[in-house]
């Protein structure tokens, strides 16, 4: 390990230091040649001279002046650069190479123009809660050695260092957690047992997330499952004798479900544990390899303490998956008797997190270790439960572990944010390709072909961060009545945003061509490091099939018992089909009501053609799980349907929620590019001809017309993600300081 | 102060000496520990605007007359306003002041500030934000705004938040006092050079036919020394200060040094107890909320953000505790301000919000910044 033992004392200004060692950043390139006794400085103060554009040669009659004159026209006096590159000699072409940029950089702000609305203000809709705690914890992370901060171009990154080895890495990210809980950061995560509380872990997770990836994973392990597990499936006494310690990191935990063997289909893992009523202990065992606990995070390296999740077996019954609280290491680190633990490995991503396997070998533990909210063992060996059918029993177990996905759809969608800040803020400063000879370059978000593949998935990244709200908030004043929405919905926008995620990612990946490859760059990282979340907590396939799943159920109660459709938005169902008009001119494309009801449209349709396909299968001998499996098409078109019209209908509620003004109208513009993107992507519009084609063409030309309206307001749109210049990257600001000579020479 | 000063009187403020292409700006108003007055705000930016565009200007030096560099804004003349009734005037006053903060901060050409005495406040100022500033022994730096009702404006929440870890709050909020050497160690100050080679330094500076950075840092770097931190200095205190002072609320850090204190003796924990128990309740919330917002913005939008805090504090709507602050220490001189609200936990997450909000009055406006076309990395504004 090379980390530094003290986060404060490696990189400050030391009195006892040599002046060489207190230079400024900045100033060091200038220092190289010309010798100085500079001292210390602040960070912030000292401007390189380097983004100023020099003369290459001063000898040279064509030399352009050290700054445009205000007058001069910029395009013009940057040909005149070019020009004069071309034509000096080789001699002073060198000398130019090692002192000025030839191309400088200008900043977005200075020629975009002022946001047009208030840019505080959307950036709080968009967190939705918690924004001064949000502050708080980036201003922790940024004032701490310990989370890496490098000066590059003029400016302070965090970031970890992705080069240390995975051992590193992993080690690193435990001295960060130990950090942020010295600082009070989890205060009250597992005892405050509120609903503001809730949010607040929830924002903190967040921005934790927006560092590292393997920093959130690691300690949201800690709290949310193997926390959350004693918290939920746990009783008194579990909660007394393990919650305050696990807040304090007395105890590591860690959650032990997922196996070799079995993944997302928790019902069929092996793992055994039978009761041994003389000892009063259970003995939990792995019976075979594939039953081996795959994946678990933490226990490779730190965790103490695991919550395995085991087949009951009492008198040759088997009562299905129980969890069970089983020791894995000492107080010093040692793995305990009959106990065997590997490591998964070097992964394409969250390499901070040590993933490990765990068998379990006949391990004996206490009665009053099974988390018995749901069934328990009477000391004599007897099964007690108040649900008695084991499905039941199953679902109400698991029912809880929805925060993990409420969790996983809110923190992919604010690394969709880091990507699209820094492509948006890159194309607003890189140029390629002049339209005609001798005009200068052309900005990279002026091309619309540029514009189409960002502006887009900026529309959709803030309708999901809306609906990511809209879920936060009702997943913390939950009640059972609302279990079911909170399912539906957690499940529909895991999968759907994280899927948006990756997608964004790598168009932002290639928006920044080779520069989007750069790990200081974030964008190509972030798709190693967020790829599980498509697979992780419920693999987003099996979610979607899930969704269909359900609103078949909720068809059959509505038709089949002639009552209405009632909750998961569905109400809709009960009037009539909308029609939607035949002539599409850009003021009905934009209105909210054509929107809402074509998702209707779409949304009735496939659920209507859904439910007959399966009940015509079925009518023909089919198994209904059988039925349902083979219908899979229609239940993919379905899932998506309702997904997008949550979304939707949460991003109409923001916009009427909000005073008339420029913020509101922002959101209009916003929300029809949302609305329509979605459905020009959507083959089902024209597969099912809810579009002729000719309105599915006019819904394309209005994409693009948005695109061009959307252009002007996409720095502020950006900036109003909220985050902080230190957790973007060098090619978001100065990229041409930033990948300067004088930049390698220290 | 005196209230009815001749024009002459006013251009005797700023003193100017022309030394080939360096010029020098000397506030002169020694009885008043140069306390910069409206007059001397539009006087420095009239003549930095205009040493910006003339070429025979390469460098720009800014010293004090007598035992002060600058003590702060004349706020005596500024609370005569509030109790007059003029919160706009006052407001001026504030916009002339941030806005020139800017310029300074985004300027084109060195600025050296000769820190020779103190520098508080508005000295902070118009110092901190340019590109060299020289401590010597003589140094006494510190933003003793929480106690007088205000908080640490004129871009203190830009350059208090970028010290090494939380020495920014800890500076901030109790308003503790550096020396020159601790200056050099934090960051405020670039260089340090004893007060007696202040003159050949100067003379040496006057010599100059550069604006480049490093010509300019050099020079002042042949006069520099490394001072010694004293033993009982603060800077010392690092990791304690860390520890607390990163607290998410005033009354952590409270609880924190708190805490600090009962396990073990310690005269600087309690002082620094005792400078934030006397400090106004109002300021101490908006300060930390300032600075913490200020760690992760532009200096541009830390001095509009300001102004919006700073016309809420003259309004005086949620609280009156600068005008109490200035009553007790600049006019009466009791050193018994009655805050209101009294204690930390009788203001609400509301009230202090109310400072971060746009005022409500139909004419007034945010701070308007003028466009400047040297944006260095630091002052370039996202959220």
């Amino acid at each position: 390990m090379n980390a530094p033992v003290d986060p404060y004392s490696a990189g400050f200004p030391n009195r006892h230091a040599s002046p060489v060692f207190l230079l400024p950043p900045p100033l060091k390139p200038l220092l190289l040649r010309r010798k100085s006794q500079h001292l210390s400085g602040l960070h912030f103060a000292s401007r390189s001279p380097a983004t100023k554009l020099r003369s290459p040669s001063p000898r040279s009659v064509e030399s352009p002046s050290d700054s445009p004159p205000p007058t001069m026209d910029r395009a013009f006096w940057r040909a005149r650069v070019i020009k004069n590159h071309l034509t000096q000699d080789p001699c002073t072409q060198t000398r130019s190479l090692s002192g000025a940029p030839c191309l400088d950089y200008s900043p977005p702000e200075l020629a975009e123009p002022a946001a047009a609305f208030d840019v505080a203000a959307m950036r709080a809709l968009l967190d939705g809660h918690n924004v001064a705690e949000r502050d708080w914890l980036f201003g922790l992370m940024t004032q701490s050695k310990l989370f890496n901060p490098r000066r590059v171009g003029g400016r302070v990154f965090v970031a970890p260092d992705y080069n240390q080895s995975m051992e590193q890495q992993r080690e690193m990210t435990m001295r960060r957690i130990e950090f942020l809980l010295e600082r009070g950061v989890f205060e009250g995560w597992l005892t405050a047992g509120t609903a503001e509380g809730e949010l607040r872990k929830l924002a903190l997770q967040e921005v934790a997330n927006i560092y590292d990836h393997s920093l959130a994973i690691k300690f949201g392990v800690h709290f949310f499952l193997w926390g959350g597990a004693i918290q939920f499936f746990g009783t008194e006494r579990h909660h007394v004798k393990w919650l305050r310690d696990t807040e304090n990191y007395v105890v590591k935990g860690c959650f032990a479900m997922t196996e070799l063997g079995h993944g997302s289909n928790v019902r069929g893992i092996e793992t055994v544990t039978t009761y041994d009523p003389r000892a009063r202990e259970f003995i939990i065992n792995t019976p075979c390899e594939s039953a081996q606990k795959y994946w678990i995070g933490g226990a490779a390296n730190h965790a103490t303490h695991t919550v395995a999740f085991s087949q009951l077996n009492i008198n040759g019954i088997n009562q299905g998956v129980h969890a069970f609280i089983v020791q894995i290491r000492d107080a010093d680190g040692n793995i305990c008797p009959n106990i065997r633990i590997a490591d998964c490995g070097h992964k394409i991503g969250l390499n901070g997190v040590d993933n490990g396997r765990i068998w379990f070998d006949n391990v004996r533990i206490p009665r009053e270790n099974l988390l018995n909210s749901v069934a328990d063992i009477s000391p004599d060996g007897e099964y007690l439960s108040a649900i008695k059918d084991p499905d039941q029993r199953f679902a109400a177990f698991l029912a809880p572990l929805t925060a993990g996905r409420v969790n996983i759809a809110a923190s992919a969608i604010y690394s969709a944010k880091i990507g699209l800040a820094i492509a948006i803020r890159y194309a607003l400063s890189r140029r390629a390709f002049s339209i005609a000879p001798n005009q200068p370059e052309v900005l990279l978000l002026d091309y619309p072909s540029h514009q189409q593949r960002l502006l887009p998935l900026l529309a959709k990244t803030y309708a999901m961060s809306f609906s990511a709200n809209h879920l936060k908030m009702i997943y913390v004043k939950r009640t059972p009545e609302l279990n079911k929405t909170i399912h539906i919905l957690s499940s529909a926008f895991k999968a759907s945003f994280t899927w948006h995620n990756m997608r964004t990612l790598q168009e932002c990946r290639e928006a920044c061509g080779g520069q989007g490859l750069k790990t200081e760059n974030r964008i190509g990282h972030l798709k190693g490091e967020k790829d599980v979340q498509s697979t992780f907590e419920g693999d987003n396939n099996v979610l979607m099939q899930q969704i269909s799943k359900t609103l078949f159920a909720e068809y059959l109660v509505a038709r089949k018992r002639n009552k209405p459709f009632k909750g998961l938005g569905l109400e809709h169902m009960n009037g009539p089909c909308p029609v939607l008009p035949q002539q599409l001119p850009s003021t009905v494309l934009r209105s909210d009501q054509f929107q809402v009801d074509a998702f209707h449209v779409r949304e009735r349709d496939l659920l209507n053609r859904f439910a007959e396909e399966i009940l015509q299968r079925q009518a023909q001998g089919e198994r209904k799980e059988h039925a349902l499996l083979s219908s899979y098409q229609l239940a993919e078109d379905l899932g998506r349907a309702f997904s997008e019209r949550c979304v939707l209908q949460n991003f109409v509620e923001v916009e009427e929620n909000s005073p008339a003004g420029s913020l509101k109208d922002m959101l209009a513009l916003l929300r029809s590019m949302y609305a329509l993107t979605c459905m020009e992507e959507d083959a089902s519009f024209l597969r099912y001809g809810y579009l002729s084609t000719e309105n599915a063409a006019a819904v394309r030309k209005e994409v693009a017309k948005l695109c061009s309206e959307l252009r002007p307001h996409a720095l502020a749109l950006v900036n109003s993600f909220g985050i902080p210049d230190a957790f973007l990257s060098p090619i978001a600001f100065n990229w041409v300081e930033a990948n300067s000579w004088s930049s390698v020479q220290h | 102060m005196a209230s009815f000063s001749s024009s002459n009187d006013q251009e005797d403020q700023v003193l100017v000496e022309e030394k080939s292409f360096a010029r020098t700006l000397i506030m002169n108003r020694p009885k008043q520990l140069n306390a910069a007055t409206d007059y001397m705000i539009s006087r420095f930016w009239e003549l930095f605007l205009l040493y910006e565009k003339n070429s025979n200007v390469k460098l720009v030096i800014i010293k004090g007359k007598g035992r002060a560099f600058c003590a702060g804004g004349d706020v005596a003349a500024v609370v005569r306003d509030i109790n007059n009734g003029k919160w706009e005037s006052a407001a001026i006053f504030f916009r002339r002041e941030y806005t020139l903060n800017y310029l300074m901060a985004t300027y084109s050409k060195p600025q050296v500030s000769i820190l020779n005495g103190i520098v508080m406040g508005g000295g902070a100022g118009c110092s901190i934000h340019g590109s060299f500033r020289v401590a010597t022994e003589n140094s006494v730096f510190a933003m003793p705004e929480t106690a007088l009702g205000l908080f640490p404006d004129v871009g203190a929440s830009y350059f208090l938040s970028r010290l090494p870890g939380h020495f920014g709050e800890y500076l901030g909020l109790t308003g503790a006092r550096l020396d020159g050497a601790e200056m050099l160690a934090c960051g405020l100050a670039t260089h340090f050079v004893p007060s007696v080679k202040l003159p050949s330094l100067e003379a040496a500076l006057h010599t100059v036919d550069s604006s480049d950075q490093a010509v300019i840092s050099a020079i002042i770097g042949e006069y520099s020394e490394l001072p010694m931190l004293k033993e009982q200095s603060a800077y010392h205190r690092l990791d304690v200060i860390n520890r607390c002072f990163s607290r998410r609320t005033v009354e952590d850090i409270l609880s924190a040094l708190e805490r600090e204190a009962t396990n073990k003796v310690d005269g600087w924990i309690l002082a620094s107890i005792q400078s934030l128990k006397k400090a106004s309740p109002t300021s101490l919330k908006i300060s930390l909320r300032s600075i913490r917002e200020g760690r992760l913005q532009g200096v541009g939008q830390c001095l509009v953000r300001e102004y919006r805090m700073v016309c809420h504090v003259i309004r005086g709507e949620v609280s009156k505790d600068f005008v109490e602050g200035c009553r007790a220490i600049l006019v009466d001189k009791d050193r018994n301000p009655k805050w209101e609200p009294p204690r930390l936990e009788l203001l609400s997450d509301k009230m202090v919000d109310k400072y971060f909000s746009k005022v409500d009055d139909e004419d007034w406006e945010d701070l308007k910044l003028p466009p400047r076309s040297n944006l260095p990395a630091s002052a370039m504004a996202k959220l």
